[in-house]
């Protein structure tokens, strides 16, 4: 193996291990850190960046799903309805990126614009979206009524069982159908959009968001990575590394989590976020020849 | 009421149960695999030439290191001798993993719910199947 190929090879282990071991922390994921930084840093074209974005998000919320699902935090009946719709908007988002990036000359630096400006988004969000630990919830919806959208769960810092339901199902669909489309043309889980629209627009309580997302993202991933597949966009080489190198970091990182300030790592993260979002735009600008 | 007395759904719980046994096959398949490829056994991407051409855009790469068109994935299940290809099985095993699940608690879902849970399972099939058509 060359050794360009080996350095390539150690890089991404590395880069993805010290993702995994941020994320957790911070509460973002690991695939909009990966795929903005690798797009500025690393040699390899967008297409192959986010089709192993897509590969780490499905892996990891795969791997966290069951376990999620069987405490009673993850509900798969808020799940269904709404991976409907963001499923098919995520099967589209990837076709139609796949296509911006290999029909245009110019797909690929106007793509790492729009990406950049995607991360400005998350980075807007991060700062100003609040998490609501238990939402009080009204009224019920017909549709969240009729779907019996609620749960139970065992909450052990409080010793005791929370009920809880959730509501406002149709706004909920539209905004889905937006998540899964930055999701799948991104190559991203997009958690950071979906956790506070099961949050502050359904209710669901801020535990229940977090792991009812997680299994969000493992169908919508799934799906998108159908179409990377179908267009060659997944390359073991990359993938490999990057899935090792997050899946340990995030191990090491669930464990550092009890014992470091999150806040510093949360304002870390935002900070390579931010930067990350200017070289992308700077990178897209270059590629037209405008700086 | 403590955690063991929490009642969850048992067609969730199918779900999870699948969900756990396909992530593990596909995660191993795709890992090994993977690993024996990147020390350089029988690669169907040779790794030294691909560093000229992992910049370009899906379409263009696959032009330039095989001379071929990729528009669905004959890539690399023609190629199960090698072990990136065989990688890309476990990957798919992965993507095919809720689908799977999805499937197997139909029958035991009620009436809305065994509506919903076909209407993705027809999505997932159409969008698999796509590039085939």
């Amino acid at each position: 193996m060359d050794r360009i190929v080996v350095e390539w090879v150690v890089i991404l282990f590395l880069f993805t291990l010290f993702i995994g071991l941020v994320a957790p922390i911070s509460g973002v994921g690991g695939g909009v850190l990966f795929v903005p930084l690798a797009t500025a840093f690393s040699p390899f074209s967008i297409d192959f960046i986010r089709g192993a974005g897509l590969i780490m998000a499905l892996t990891s919320a795969l791997s966290s799903s069951p376990y999620l699902i069987k405490k009673g935090l993850a509900n798969a009946k808020i799940m269904f309805p709404l991976v409907i719709v963001s499923n098919v908007t995520a099967i589209i988002g990837g076709i139609v990126g796949l296509w911006i990036t290999n029909v245009f000359p110019l797909g690929e630096a106007y793509f790492t614009i729009a990406l950049g400006g995607v991360l400005f988004l998350v980075f807007v969000v991060m700062i100003t979206s609040k998490r609501v630990e238990f939402p009080e919830v009204k009224k019920v919806d017909a549709f969240s009524k009729k779907l019996s959208l609620s749960g139970t769960w065992y909450e052990p810092s409080l010793n005791r069982t929370i009920d809880y339901e959730t509501t406002n199902l149709p706004l909920g669909l539209v905004c889905f159908g937006a998540v899964g489309f930055v999701a799948g043309m991104f190559g991203m889980g997009a958690g950071w959009a979906s956790v506070p629209v099961l949050n502050l627009i359904m209710g669901a309580p801020i535990k229940v968001s977090v792991a009812t997302s997680m299994s969000i993202i493992a169908v919508n991933s799934a799906a998108a990575s159908w179409v990377y597949m179908a267009k060659g966009a997944i390359l073991p080489f990359i993938c490999i590394p990057s899935v090792i190198g997050i899946t340990i970091g995030a191990r090491i990182g669930a464990k550092l989590a009890t014992r470091i300030k999150p806040l510093f790592v949360k304002y870390l993260v935002m900070g390579i976020m931010l930067f990350a979002a200017i070289l992308d735009i700077l990178k897209g600008l270059s590629g037209l020849s405008i700086v | 009421m403590s955690e063991k007395e929490i009642r969850i759904d048992p067609v969730s719980l199918v779900f999870a149960k699948v969900m756990k046994i396909g992530t593990w096959v596909g995660l191993t398949i795709m890992v090994v695999c993977g690993l024996l490829y990147l020390v350089g056994i029988s690669p169907y991407l040779d790794t030294s030439s691909m560093a000229k051409h992992w910049g370009e855009p899906a379409a263009e790469f696959w032009k330039n290191m095989k001379g071929t068109e990729v528009n669905d994935y004959s890539w690399f299940l023609s190629h199960l001798n090698s072990m990136d290809s065989l990688s890309m099985v476990g990957i798919s095993f992965l993507a095919l993993t809720p689908l799977i699940s999805v499937i197997l608690i139909i029958p035991r879902a009620k009436k809305i719910y065994a509506i919903l849970l076909s209407i993705l399972v027809a999505e997932f099939i159409f969008c698999i199947l796509r590039p085939l058509i």
